[in-house]
């Protein structure tokens, strides 16, 4: 069963994704130079690109998860959507905070209209309603069936909000600045590439962890129930 | 009963209970003139902003009102249990969903069509040439408002914090309806070439065709059991 199987792994993940960070970042903070163009402040895209491709991963994993949901109606699959929409929340959040981080100096300023920075916010609202909406429905089959079409029709909908975006922000006023498309060196590749692993094997862990608590607190919640009723009968 | 005599029917039954009570379009008549009055006095400046403005306005008022509408759309079947019957009925579910996005899309449009005189009078608007690609566009707007958002109105109206989470959960999808609308609009107004803004009107349409289908296809799950 998954459930065994999350249960022996999910440690391993962990470690590793801490040694993997821990390497990342001492490439990341004391091993690699300070880039030419942006002097010490490049070192928060090693924080900065892995939360935000985690995030979007894990946008990927709910939104499978919630078809699958739909499809075979398995409560565990509907834990581990629900567990990665709360990481979800976590990682996008983080992405949005070290990349406003990033942006003060860059760009001078802690917020722009850019598509990515919208959708990104987009993003972080439909994980929040999803969350908000689950914690409104008693009903635990008719939750997790409403937070799953909410997850497919938020799926369909992010990629439009990117393109209308960036479509709207071209039209207008092209962004001032812009730092993409810089060609990036060996010695800074390293420890983006440990830091991204590492996040990836965090995420693993952290949606590991929280997929088995959820899958508990309903095992533990129908026992309960069962024990009541035959108290009460 | 075949797939469009449903839809017809419940359409046709929406329209003919909103005709005896005059609730819902009232309501959104008047929560929109209090939303565009609002809107006028924290932006009290001289007539060439406002018209800048008016574009965004305009959708923000129609949008709220849309939400007033929709929030209503399914709670009136609450009474008598007619939602629980609507489900009992060996009817196709897909058929349940476009009578209701018929009915919310007519309502809607309705008051949109009664506040749009407001706005010419308020905003000075000269429009009269304009008014069929207006149309179009306040068609295109309102269909992507109300496909998403009848969706999420059957969703709601079984949980609780209903009137909350409605808008929590339709207004961050339909930001490309915002933000195309709004500058479909801008463009009519402002008498662009259609060639600047046509791109807004297609993102609509590409809207309105994707949520309709994604909405139709996902409605079956809510009213499920």
């Amino acid at each position: 069963m998954m459930i065994r199987w999350i249960r022996r792994f999910e440690g391993w993940f962990g470690a590793a994704g801490a040694v993997f960070i821990a390497i990342g970042l001492y490439y990341g903070l004391a091993a690699s130079p300070p880039d030419s163009y942006q002097g010490e402040v490049v070192r928060i895209m090693y924080v900065h690109v892995p939360f935000a491709s985690t995030s979007m991963t894990c946008y990927g994993v709910l939104t499978v998860a919630s078809l699958w949901y739909l499809w075979k109606r398995d409560p565990l699959v509907d834990n581990l959507a629900h567990a990665s929409a709360g990481i979800g929340v976590f990682f996008t959040a983080g992405a949005l905070y070290t990349g406003s981080i990033w942006g003060k100096p860059t760009w001078n300023t802690w917020w722009t209209w850019d598509a990515r920075l919208v959708s990104f916010t987009i993003l972080l609202l439909i994980l929040i309603g999803y969350l908000m909406l689950r914690t409104f429905i008693e009903d635990r089959e008719r939750e997790a069936r409403y937070a799953a079409i909410l997850a497919i029709v938020g799926a369909v909908d992010l990629p439009i909000v990117h393109f209308s975006v960036e479509w709207w922000r071209t039209l207008h006023q092209p962004l001032s600045v812009s730092q993409r498309g810089i060609a990036i060196a060996g010695v800074m590749l390293y420890p983006l590439i440990f830091m991204s692993i590492g996040f990836y094997l965090l995420l693993t862990y952290m949606i590991g962890v929280r997929t088995q608590m959820l899958y508990l607190k309903q095992l533990l919640e129908a026992k309960r129930g069962r024990l009541l009723g035959e108290v009460h009968s | 009963m075949n797939f469009f005599n449903v839809i017809r029917w419940l359409a046709w039954k929406d329209l003919l209970s909103e005709m005896r009570s005059r609730e819902n379009i009232s309501s959104m008549f008047f929560f929109a003139l209090i939303v565009i009055l609002i809107f006028s006095f924290s932006f009290s400046t001289d007539q060439q902003t406002a018209r800048e403005l008016m574009p965004g306005i305009m959708w923000v008022a129609f949008v709220f009102t849309g939400i007033i509408g929709l929030g209503k759309s399914f709670t009136a079947e609450l009474q008598n249990d007619c939602l629980e019957n609507l489900q009992m009925n060996p009817i196709p579910r897909g058929a349940i969903y476009l009578g209701k996005l018929a009915s919310n899309l007519l309502f809607m449009l309705i008051v949109e069509l009664i506040l749009f005189p407001l706005f010419v009078i308020f905003f000075n608007l000269d429009v009269f040439e304009k008014i069929p690609l207006f149309v179009l566009i306040l068609i295109a707007g309102t269909l992507g408002v109300s496909s998403v958002g009848t969706l999420f109105s059957a969703m709601t109206v079984q949980i609780r914090a209903r009137e909350v989470m409605l808008p929590i959960l339709l207004l961050p999808l339909i930001v490309p309806v915002m933000i195309g609308a709004v500058e479909a609009t801008g463009g009519l107004l402002r008498g662009d070439p259609i060639s600047l803004y046509r791109p807004w009107i297609e993102l609509l349409i590409v809207f309105d065709v994707i949520f309709t289908i994604v909405s139709f296809w996902v409605f079956e799950f809510i009213l499920d059991h």
